[in-house]
């Protein structure tokens, strides 16, 4: 700006609009960088059976480099232990597992006048599988900044050697593609809509689920829409989701989730959530109805040493689910917040929406727990 | 089918992003800019429990490329 030209009003609130941390809607570079530490922890179980619990500490760091670069990276450990039935939910014979999982990702992100470019890096592994993925993501703003629409690219390479020999030196090679873009409405309405198409081939059947044989290819789609309103009187936000999938297994999915976001008085803020879930089967998942020769668990008139696609996973099958949740977060000063947030999360046959849900199989349920706290500097 | 879910998707996506309501100005964004007003919530729980998710249901993404496996299936 010339120095000796007075700015007008309207180019002083602008200037103060586009300092605004976060107006990232049409995204700016951060101005503070943010550290945050997690700890999970996650319990599930079904009549009769306590099955699989994970801790999980884990630390993400977000830190700005001159003012248009930023670099984002996390790192967690899962240690998940427990018991998993071997086909649907069979409580005798079920598997018993003790694994820590790894996983860290970093990206790095370049704001441009009109836009970003990000490029990330994701590995993880356990003893019996190993990850790595590489993404790209662009984003172009609109000369009023907005409207924001994103093209993203995704690989991945897993490496699968199950502990029971059952395969060996198995991988499956994935490749995806995002676009999406997001509007600002109204000075307090913000929507965004996304679409992700992703090919996988390799080996997709569970090593540890009995007559378990699926196909070496999956296509998945995704179309989700997000909305945002800001209820400024009762200082409160609502943040609305739905989302599609569908993929070549036979799924097709709905997920609708909701949370209210409630500012109180000394930097107190109450979340509760909401999420409704629903699933058709996989094409090739079978009811709990075994050969009446040889029992279960194998489907009627199956074929040893055949080829025919079978599952008998709970999560191939047709089912609802519901979790509700409570986050209570306090911001302690400009720099410190912390945050505790209970869930419950139960999956059941009959809550299946728009249509039957598999018979037969016990209700799963699952509570978590997250407490973390961030830091800005 | 999956040509008919990408034309309405394009087209849902120009009526989005043509929408013809007055656009909003800069100095109008404060609320905006609010951390709960992000589409992207907190990336930590949102790992988590996406992963989770992932791992007891059939469905997973939507918002994100480039995130990797996991044995969980």
């Amino acid at each position: 700006m010339d120095k000796d030209k007075q700015p007008s009003v309207g180019q002083a609130l602008l200037a103060a609009a586009m300092l605004l941390p976060g107006l990232a809607h049409a995204e700016a570079a951060p101005e503070r960088g943010a550290i945050s530490v997690k700890y999970l922890y996650y319990k599930e179980d079904q009549p009769g059976l306590d099955r699989v619990q994970v801790h999980a500490p884990s630390v993400s760091v977000m830190a700005p480099i001159a003012g248009e670069w930023s670099v984002s990276a996390s790192a967690t450990m899962d240690d998940v232990s427990g018991a998993s039935p071997r086909y649907h939910t069979a409580v005798s014979g079920a598997s018993r597992m003790d694994d820590l999982r790894k996983a860290g990702d970093v990206s790095v992100t370049r704001y441009l006048p009109h836009g970003t470019v990000s490029v990330g890096a994701a590995f993880s592994t356990e003893h019996d599988y190993r990850s790595r993925a590489l993404s790209l993501q662009a984003t172009f703003d609109s000369d009023d900044k907005n409207t924001t629409w994103a093209l993203g690219l995704g690989g991945s390479d897993d490496a699968i050697n199950p502990v029971n020999h059952i395969v060996q030196n198995e991988g499956r090679q994935t490749v995806s593609v995002l676009a999406g873009v997001t509007r600002i409405f109204t000075p307090v309405d913000i929507g965004q809509l996304t679409y992700t198409h992703s090919e996988g081939h390799g080996y997709y059947s569970d090593p540890y689920k009995l007559v378990d044989n699926r196909p070496r290819k999956r296509d998945q789609d995704t179309v989700l829409a997000q909305w945002n309103h800001r209820f400024v009187a009762a200082d409160a936000t609502s943040r609305l989701s739905y989302r599609y999938y569908r993929d070549s297994f036979g799924v097709s999915a709905h997920t609708l989730s909701g949370e209210w976001v409630q500012s109180l008085a000394n930097g107190w803020t109450l979340t509760p959530n909401l999420r409704l879930y629903s699933q058709r089967a996989a094409d090739f998942y079978f009811d709990p109805v075994y050969d009446s020769k040889t029992g279960a668990p194998f489907p009627p008139g199956y074929v040893f040493g055949g080829s025919a696609f079978t599952s008998a996973d709970q999560r191939l099958s047709a089912f609802g689910a519901i979790t509700a949740g409570l986050k209570v977060a306090k911001q302690i000063d400009r720099d410190w917040s912390v945050d505790l947030k209970l869930e419950h999360y139960e999956q059941r046959g009959a809550w299946r929406v728009f249509g039957a849900g598999s018979p037969g199989l016990a209700p799963m349920r699952a509570n978590s727990l997250q407490i973390g706290f961030t830091r800005l500097w | 089918m999956k040509a008919r879910i990408v034309i309405a998707l394009c087209a849902a996506m120009a009526g989005l992003s043509g929408c013809a309501l007055a656009p909003v100005q800069a100095w109008e964004k404060g609320q905006l800019a609010r951390t709960d007003m992000l589409m992207q919530g907190d990336p930590l729980g949102t790992r988590f429990n996406e992963h989770i998710y992932t791992s007891k249901e059939a469905a997973s993404g939507g918002s994100a490329v480039g995130g990797g496996g996991c044995g969980c299936n």
